[in-house]
C-alpha cells in the first residue's frame, strides 16, 4: 500500500501541471482539487499499516490489544478536516470564477493582469 | 515554450523531492504511543465504537469546531459574494420526467440515509459531515430536477444557526459539566454499542450534520442563482 | 480572568446567530458586533497584567484531556500581548469599516470569525489546529477582500486563493510527515522529539512546512499576490491584513522556530532580510500609494522574520528580555503605523502618491501622517527608533555584522521612498479629493496616540525614562499647539526659551561641552533675531528651531551613546523638516535627509560595534584595542557626512542655499558644528593611545584639506550668492576637519578657534545676503551691483566678514590661519599646509567677487530705489562684527579658554606673554597687528574715497557703457562668469564627478528595482510558479 503515496504525489504533480499551465480558471480550480485529492490520498496512506482494518470496534473484538489490529485513526480524522477545508476553498474559488466571469467576460487568467509590479 | 520548459523542470525537481520524501520514510509496523492510546483507551473513555469519530469529536474536537466554522465561512462567503451579482442567467431547460420523478422518490430516502449516517457516527463509518453531505446531495438532485423551485432560505439559515448555536452550547456544557470545552462526556457514556451511548457524541454529530447539510444546501442554492 | 477558551465560544455563537437572526436584530446587530469585539479585546488584558506581574504561562485544555492527547491552547506573555494589540486593532478596524458593513450581515460575521481565527493562530499549540485556524483566517479574508466588489478585488483575491491554496497543500504535506515521524501533532512535543525529525524525510517535511509559512508571511519572492491584495482591497481590509493577519502569521512562525534545523534557520534569516532589502528597493519605483504601503508592509514583516530567526534560534529566550522587546516593539510599531497609513489612504480618493497632497489642507492629518512615516522609518520619538537602536546593538552582540549592514541598507531605502513621498505631498500641487468621516478618523488618531504611549514604555524598558530626552519635543509640541501666536512673538519666545534653557544647562557642563553650548545656544539665539523680520505665523518654523537647539543641548549632556544618537536623529529630522518648509522643490531636503540618515546609520553601526566589544553604551569609552579601526572609520565617516566633506557633500549646497534666508545662517554656521563636535568626541573617546597615533588621522586630514580646497573652488564659479556662501561654508569646515585631524594641542585650539570665527563671519555673510535678497528679490550676483550707496551698512558688514574669512590681518581670520599653519608645520604636514594655503588664496577670489559684484560697479536701474537691509538683519550682523573686533583685538579672550580646555586632553604647547600668543614657531599679538594694518589700509582708503566721485574713462570694449544692447544683458555683465580664466585652468577640478557618481548610484538602484519587480507579472500562475520555485530552491539550499 505504500505505493499509494506515489499515486498521491502523482496526482499532486498532475494538479500542479494543470494549475501552472492551463489558462482557464475553471481548469485551474480543477487542478487544485486534483492536488487536494492527492494530498488526501497521501495522508490516509500514511495512517495505513499492512494487514490491519479500520479503527471501528465491532461486537466480539477484545478490548486490550486493539492497537495491534487497527490502522492509525489520526490521519483519518485529519483527512476529514482537510476534505472539508478543501471543499470550502473550492466553493469559494468557484464563486470567484462566477463573479470574475460576470465582470470580465473571460475565464482566461492571463487577462487578469491589471495589477502588477 | 520556455515557460513550459521551466515548469516541466520545476515539476520534475518537485517530483524528486517527493520521491526523496516518501522513499526515506521508514514503513511502520506498529502504532505510535498516541494513536495506540486512542485505540486502547478510546472505547472506554469516550464510549465510541468508531475510533475515528472518537478522535474527531472528542480528542480533537477543537479541530472539528474549526472545521465547522470553515464550512460556515464558506457558506457565508458564498452568500457574501453572490449577493452582489449583477445579472441572472437565462433559464435552463426543464428537467426530464425521469429526473423529476426519481428525485421526488429519492429525496426522502436520501435525507433518511443522511440522518442515519450522522446519528450512527459513533458506531459505524460516517458522522456529521458525511451525513450532512448526503442530505445536501438530495437537495442537489432536487435543484437539478426543478431548477425553478425555491427553498425557504430563512428556514435554512435558521436551522444552520440554531444547530451551530447548540453545537457550541454542547461544547460549553462540556466545559461546565465535564472536563473541558467540547468534552463529550457531560452525558452518561451509556452502554457501549448502542445508539444512545458515547456521551454527547450522537448529539454533537446531529448538530454538525444539520449544520453541514443546511450550509451545503445554502451554498448550492446560492450557486444555482435565481 | 476569563478563560481564553470563551473566545472560541462567544465569537462563533455570535457569528452563527447573526447569520439567521439579523432581520430580528436590526440595530442590535451593531451593538452585538462591537460588544463581542470589545470582549475579545478585554479578554487578554487581565492575563497580560497577570503575566507581567510574574504570573506563569497558562495552558487551556480542550475536550477534557491533557495534551498531547487533545489540543491545547497557551496564553503566555507573548500571546497575551499580541492578542491585546490585534484585538484592539480589530475594534479600531471594525470602527473604520463600519460604514462598509451597512446593509450586509455577512461582512460583520466574516470579520468576527477572522478575528477569532487570528486569536486561534496565536494561542494554539497544535500543528494541525494551527492549519485549521490559518484556513479560517484565509477563508474569511477571501470573502472580505471583495468588500468593495470591484473587478480588481476579484482578480487579486483569486490570486490570493491560488497562492494560499498551494501554501495549505505544502503545509499539509509537511504536517502529516512530521506526524508520521514524531507520532504527535502537538508543537511542544514535536519540538521535544526533534531528534526523530531526521534524514531526508525529516528535512523535506520541514521544508514543506517552512515553505507554506513563508508564503503565508508574504516573503520574497512568493508575494506577488500579496502586493495585489494590498493594492486592490479596501484600505480598511488592507489595514487588518497588514496589521492583524501578518502579525498573527509571524507569531505562528515564531512558535515553530525551534523546530527548524540550523541550516533552515539561516535560510529563514536570509529570506527575511532579503525580503526587507529587496521590497524596499523595489518600493523606490512605486507610484501607487497603497501598493507602496504593501511593499513596505511586506518588508517590515520580512525584517521581523529575519530578526527572529537570527536572534532567537541560537539563544532560547524566556521572559521579558531585550530581544523580545525588539520583536514586540517592531511588531506593534508596524501594526499601528501601517494600519494608520492604510486608514488614511481610505480617506484619499486618488491612488497616486501625489494625490495625497490634499493632506496639506488638514494639518492634523498631515501631522499624523508624518508621525506614522517617521515611526516606520525608525526615527525618534517613535517605537521604531528604540527598535532600530536595539536591533543594531543585539545584532552586533551576536556578531551578525553582515546582516546588520543589509538591514541598514533596507532602512535607508525605506526612508528614501517614504520621505520622497512626504516631500511630494508637501510640494506638489494641491489636489482635492478626500472624504473625512469621524468613524475613520477616530482609529487613526487613537493609533497614533497609542504609538507615543508605547514609545514611552519602550524607552522606559530599554534605556530608562529620561525626561530631558522628551523635553525638546514637549516644548515644541506645546508651542505648536499655540497656533495663532504671531510669528514675531514666537521668535521672541523662541529666543527666550533657548536662553532660558542655556541658563539651566550651562552649570551642568564643563570644558569642551561648555564651549559648544555657547556655540549652540547664545549664538543661534542671536541669529534668530533675523526672524523678527518676517511677517506671518510661520507655523512650524520656530517649533522646529526649538527642537533643534534644545536637542543640541541634549547632545552635549548625553552620557550614553543611545542618548547621543537619539538627540542626533531628532536634530536630523527637525532640520529636514525645516529645510523642506523653505525649499521650492523637495529633492533638496530629501538629499539632506538621505545623506544625514546614511551618516546616522554609520554612527549607529559604530556605536553598536563598540557595544559589541565593550558591552556598554557608556560614552566614556568607545571600543577596545582590537576594534578601534572599524569604530573609528564608521564614526568618523558618519560625522564627516554631517560636515559635508568632499565626496559626500552633494547634499550641502542645496540645503544651505535653498532653505529660508534666515535659516541659512543657522544651518551653515551653527549646525555644521555638530559634525565637528562628533569628530572631536570620537578622537577624544577612542582612547589617546590609538587616536593620537593612527594613520587614519592623516587620511582625515587630507579629506579636510581637500574639502577646503574644493569647497573654495566650487564657490568661485557660482553665480548664485547663497550657493557661493554654501560652498564657502563647506570649505571652511574642511579647514576645521584638517585642524582636528592633527591631534595636537595647537591643532585643536586652531580647530575651535576656526569654528568660532567661521560662525561669526559666515553668520554675517548669510545674514547680509538675506537682507540683500529680501530687498532685491534675486540671488544672482550679476544682477546686483553698485549697492554700496544703497546698503552701506550691509557693505561694511560684508567687508569686515570677508577680511575675517580670508585670513588677512588684522582680523580674527588671520589668527585662525596663523594657528592652523603653525599646527600644520609643527606636525610637518607640509603638503597639506601648501594646499590649505592655496585654498585660502582661492577663497580670496570669491571674497573679492562678493564685494565687487554686489556692492561695487554701476547701480542697476531697477535697484535704484532699494533701501538698506532690514534692521532685524543688521542687528545680529553688527553684534557679530563687534565680536570679531573683540577677538581680533584681544585674541586671548577666546583662545585662552579654548587652549585651556584642550589642555585637559593634550599637553599645551601655547603660551601667553600679555596679549602675545607664543607657539613653538612664532608669536602673534592681535593688538599690534591691528594697529599696523589699520594704519597701512587707512591711507589708500582715504585716497579712494576722495577719487570715487570723479570722472571715469571708459575703455573701448567695455560694453556696459556702450550703446549696444545685447539680447541677454546680464550675461555680458562683467560679474557674470567672473573667473573664466580660472575656469580654464582649474575647471576640470569642479566637474561634478561626485554628483554624477551619486546620481548614478540612484539611477542604478532604480534600474535594478525596475528589473527586479518584473517578476510580479500580475499573473496568478506566475505567482504559483514562484512558490514551486521557492520550494525547490530551499530544498537545494538546505542541502538535503
Amino acid at each position: 500500500m505504500r505505493e499509494m503515496a506515489f499515486l498521491g504525489f502523482a496526482l499532486v504533480l498532475l494538479g500542479f501541471w494543470a494549475m501552472l499551465t492551463r489558462k482557464n480558471i475553471l481548469r485551474i480550480i480543477i487542478g487544485f482539487t486534483i492536488i487536494d485529492s492527492g494530498i488526501h490520498l497521501i495522508i490516509v496512506n500514511l495512517g495505513y499499516l499492512p494487514g490491519r482494518t479500520a479503527p471501528i470496534l465491532e461486537k466480539g473484538m477484545r478490548v486490550g490489544d486493539l492497537s495491534k489490529h487497527f490502522v492509525d485513526p489520526i490521519p483519518s480524522a485529519l483527512v476529514l478536516t482537510a476534505i472539508v477545508i478543501g471543499l470550502a476553498v473550492t466553493a469559494l474559488m468557484l464563486v470567484y470564477a462566477v463573479r470574475i466571469y460576470e465582470r470580465k467576460r473571460t475565464l482566461n487568467i492571463d487577462k487578469y493582469r491589471e495589477l502588477k509590479w | 515554450m520556455a515557460k513550459y520548459f521551466v515548469i516541466i523542470i520545476l515539476l520534475i525537481l518537485l517530483f524528486l523531492i517527493f520521491w526523496n520524501l516518501q522513499k526515506n520514510t521508514a514503513p511502520r509496523n506498529r502504532l505510535d504511543l498516541l494513536s495506540s492510546r486512542y485505540i486502547d483507551q478510546g472505547p472506554r473513555e469516550v464510549g465510541s465504537a468508531n475510533l475515528v469519530t472518537a478522535v474527531v469529536v472528542a480528542y480533537r474536537g477543537f479541530d472539528t469546531l474549526g472545521e465547522v466554522i470553515v464550512l460556515f465561512l464558506a457558506a457565508t462567503g458564498v452568500g457574501f459574494l453572490m449577493q452582489k451579482r449583477q445579472k441572472a442567467y437565462p433559464k435552463s431547460n426543464p428537467a426530464s420526467e425521469i429526473l423529476r420523478t426519481g428525485s421526488d422518490v429519492l429525496l426522502p430516502v436520501i435525507i433518511l440515509t443522511g440522518t442515519y449516517i450522522f446519528l450512527h457516527g459513533h458506531l459505524t463509518p460516517g458522522g456529521g459531515f458525511q451525513g450532512g453531505v448526503v442530505i445536501a446531495s438530495g437537495f442537489l438532485l432536487q435543484f437539478l430536477a426543478r431548477p425553478e423551485s425555491r427553498i425557504k432560505v430563512r428556514k435554512l439559515h435558521f436551522i444552520e444557526s440554531i444547530s451551530g448555536f447548540f453545537y457550541v452550547l454542547s461544547g460549553l456544557a462540556g466545559l461546565i459539566l465535564a472536563g473541558g470545552f467540547l468534552d463529550s462526556r457531560f452525558l452518561p457514556l451509556g452502554k457501549w454499542g448502542e445508539l444512545i451511548s458515547a456521551g454527547a457524541i450522537p448529539l454533537i454529530y446531529s448538530f454538525i450534520g444539520l449544520k453541514v447539510g443546511s450550509e451545503l444546501v445554502g451554498i448550492l442554492n446560492n450557486l444555482k442563482g435565481d | 480572568m476569563v478563560e481564553p477558551i470563551y473566545l472560541f465560544i462567544i465569537l462563533p455563537v455570535a457569528a452563527f446567530l447573526m447569520g439567521s437572526l439579523h432581520q430580528h436584530l436590526n440595530r442590535w446587530q451593531v451593538f452585538i458586533f462591537f460588544t463581542v469585539l470589545l470582549f475579545s479585546f478585554y479578554l487578554p488584558i487581565p492575563w497580560l497584567i497577570h503575566l507581567l506581574k510574574g504570573g506563569s504561562t497558562a495552558q487551556v485544555f480542550t475536550a477534557g484531556f491533557l495534551p498531547p492527547i487533545s489540543i491545547n491552547l497557551q496564553i503566555g506573555i507573548e500571546e497575551a500581548f499580541l492578542m491585546t494589540i490585534i484585538n484592539l486593532l480589530g475594534i479600531m478596524g471594525a470602527f473604520y469599516l463600519l460604514h462598509h458593513f451597512r446593509g450586509t450581515v455577512y461582512g460583520p460575521i466574516l470579520y468576527l470569525v477572522f478575528i477569532m481565527g487570528l486569536n486561534g493562530i496565536i494561542m494554539t499549540r497544535d500543528l494541525f489546529n494551527l492549519f485549521v485556524f490559518m484556513e479560517i483566517t484565509s477563508i474569511s479574508l477571501y470573502s472580505l477582500i471583495t468588500l468593495s466588489g470591484s473587478s480588481e478585488n476579484l482578480t487579486a483575491g483569486f490570486k490570493y486563493i491560488i497562492a494560499s491554496g498551494i501554501a495549505s497543500i505544502l503545509f499539509l504535506i509537511g504536517t502529516i510527515y512530521l506526524y508520521y515521524l514524531t507520532g504527535t501533532l502537538n508543537i511542544d512535543v514535536m519540538i521535544a522529539s526533534g531528534y526523530k525529525i531526521v534524514g531526508p524525510a525529516g528535512s523535506i517535511a520541514l521544508i514543506m512546512l517552512l515553505s507554506a509559512i513563508i508564503v503565508e508571511l508574504k516573503q520574497f519572492p512568493v508575494n506577488g499576490w500579496a502586493l495585489d491584495i494590498y493594492t486592490a482591497s479596501d484600505p480598511g481590509i488592507a489595514a487588518i491584513i497588514a496589521g492583524g493577519s501578518s502579525s498573527a502569521m509571524f507569531f505562528a512562525a515564531y512558535k515553530l522556530l525551534p523546530l527548524w534545523s540550523p541550516s533552515l534557520s539561516s535560510i529563514i534569516a536570509g529570506i527575511g532580510i532579503m525580503t526587507y532589502v529587496l521590497m524596499n528597493l523595489m518600493g523606490l519605483k512605486q507610484v501607487k500609494a497603497n501598493r507602496l504601503l504593501g511593499y513596505s508592509s511586506i518588508a517590515q514583516i520580512g525584517l521581523l522574520v529575519g530578526l527572529s530567526a537570527l536572534l532567537l534560534h541560537s539563544t532560547p529566550v524566556t521572559g521579558l528580555t531585550t530581544i523580545w522587546i525588539i520583536l514586540g516593539g517592531l511588531l506593534i510599531n508596524h501594526l499601528l503605523a501601517k494600519a494608520g497609513l492604510f486608514w488614511i489612504s481610505g480617506l484619499i480618493k486618488g491612488e497616486s502618491l501625489s494625490s495625497w497632497s490634499v493632506l496639506r489642507k488638514y494639518p492634523s492629518l498631515l501631522f499624523i501622517f508624518a508621525c506614522l512615516l517617521m515611526a516606520l522609518a525608525g526615527l525618534p520619538p517613535f517605537p521604531g527608533f528604540w527598535v532600530k537602536w536595539n536591533i543594531a546593538m543585539q545584532l552586533a552582540q551576536h556578531k551578525q555584522f553582515l546582516w546588520l549592514g543589509f538591514i541598514m541598507l533596507g532602512t535607508l531605502l525605506e526612508a528614501v521612498y517614504f520621505f520622497r513621498w512626504f516631500g511630494l505631498i508637501m510640494k506638489s500641487e494641491l489636489t482635492t479629493g478626500i472624504r473625512v468621516r469621524i468613524s475613520s478618523l477616530l482609529p487613526i488618531f487613537t493609533g497614533t496616540f497609542l504609538m507615543f504611549f508605547i514609545s514611552l514604555t519602550m524607552m522606559n524598558l530599554l534605556s530608562g525614562f529620561n525626561f530631558n530626552m522628551l523635553l525638546p519635543i514637549l516644548i515644541a509640541t506645546l508651542i505648536f499647539a499655540l497656533k495663532l501666536i504671531p510669528g514675531k512673538l514666537k521668535a521672541l519666545m523662541t529666543i527666550f526659551i533657548i536662553m532660558f534653557y542655556f541658563y539651566f544647562l550651562l552649570p551642568e557642563l564643563s570644558g569642551l561641552y561648555r564651549l559648544f553650548a555657547i556655540i549652540f545656544f547664545p549664538l543661534s539665539a542671536l541669529f534668530m533675531i533675523a526672524a523678527m523680520n518676517k511677517p506671518g505665523y510661520r507655523n512650524g518654523y520656530f517649533e522646529l528651531l526649538i527642537l533643534i537647539v534644545l536637542s543640541l543641548g541634549n547632545l552635549l549632556t548625553s552620557h550614553t551613546s543611545l542618548q547621543f544618537f537619539y538627540s542626533w536623529e531628532v536634530i536630523t529630522v527637525a532640520t529636514y523638516l525645516i529645510i523642506l518648509r523653505g525649499v521650492k522643490r523637495f529633492d533638496t531636503a530629501l538629499l539632506y535627509l538621505v545623506f544625514s540618515l546614511a551618516g546616522a546609520l554609520m554612527i549607529l553601526a559604530g556605536f553598536s560595534y563598540s557595544y559589541a566589544v565593550t558591552g556598554s553604551t557608556f560614552l566614556g569609552i568607545l571600543g577596545s584595542s582590537n576594534s578601534q579601526i572599524t569604530i573609528y572609520i564608521l564614526l568618523v565617516g558618519g560625522f564627516l557626512i554631517k560636515t559635508g566633506a568632499v565626496g559626500v557633500h552633494i547634499w550641502l549646497p542645496g540645503a544651505y542655499a535653498e532653505t529660508e534666508d534666515d535659516f541659512s545662517p543657522i544651518i551653515s554656521a551653527i549646525l555644521s558644528k555638530t559634525g565637528i563636535l562628533g569628530l572631536l568626541l570620537v578622537l577624544l573617546l577612542m582612547g589617546k593611545s590609538f587616536a593620537a597615533n593612527t594613520e587614519l588621522n592623516t587620511i582625515l586630514g587630507w579629506i579636510g584639506v581637500l574639502t577646503a580646497f574644493l569647497g573654495a573652488l566650487f564657490a568661485i564659479f557660482q553665480e548664485d550668492l547663497k550657493y557661493m556662501l554654501a560652498y564657502s561654508s563647506m570649505g571652511q569646515v574642511g579647514y576645521i576637519v584638517l585642524a582636528l585631524a592633527l591631534y595636537s594641542h595647537l591643532g585643536w585650539t586652531a580647530a575651535l578657534y576656526l569654528a568660532f570665527n567661521h560662525i561669526f563671519f559666515k553668520g554675517i555673510l548669510f545674514l547680509a545676503a538675506a537682507g540683500i535678497i529680501q530687498r532685491l528679490g534675486t540671488r544672482k550676483m550679476y544682477e546686483m551691483g553698485g549697492l554700496i550707496n544703497r546698503m552701506p551698512l550691509s557693505f561694511l558688514a560684508v567687508l569686515i566678514s570677508i577680511i575675517a574669512l580670508s585670513g588677512v590681518p588684522p582680523l580674527s581670520g588671520f589668527g585662525s590661519k596663523w594657528l592652523l599653519y603653525n599646527a600644520l608645520l609643527e606636525k610637518e604636514w607640509y603638503l597639506q599646509a601648501a594646499l590649505a594655503f592655496f585654498a585660502s588664496t582661492v577663497a580670496f577670489l570669491y571674497c573679492f567677487r562678493l564685494i565687487h559684484s554686489i556692492f561695487l560697479g554701476q547701480e542697476k536701474t531697477r535697484f535704484r530705489q532699494v533701501k538698506e537691509a532690514s534692521l532685524w538683519f543688521l542687528i545680529p550682523q553688527y553684534v557679530l562684527i563687534a565680536l570679531i573686533m573683540l577677538i581680533s583685538l584681544f585674541p586671548n579672550i577666546i583662545i585662552e579658554p579654548i587652549a585651556q580646555v584642550m589642555a585637559d586632553f593634550i599637553p599645551a604647547t601655547l603660551s601667553w606673554e600679555g596679549n602675545t600668543l607664543m607657539s613653538s614657531l612664532g608669536y602673534w599679538n592681535g593688538n599690534v597687528i591691528m594697529i599696523i594694518t589699520m594704519g597701512v589700509f587707512m591711507i589708500p582708503l582715504i585716497g579712494l574715497l576722495l577719487r570715487v566721485r570723479s570722472m571715469q574713462k571708459v575703455k573701448q570694449f567695455n560694453i556696459v557703457y556702450a550703446a549696444e544692447r545685447p539680447d541677454k544683458p546680464e550675461t555680458t555683465h562683467v560679474a557674470h562668469n567672473f573667473f573664466p580664466h580660472y575656469q580654464k585652468a582649474l575647471g576640470f577640478l569642479v566637474t561634478p564627478l561626485v554628483s554624477k557618481f551619486w546620481a548614478a548610484v540612484s539611477e542604478w538602484c532604480h534600474t535594478i528595482a525596475g528589473v527586479l519587480r518584473n517578476i510580479y507579472t500580475g499573473n496568478g500562475q506566475t505567482y504559483a510558479l514562484h512558490i514551486v520555485f521557492m520550494v525547490v530552491l530551499i530544498y537545494i539550499l538546505a542541502g538535503v
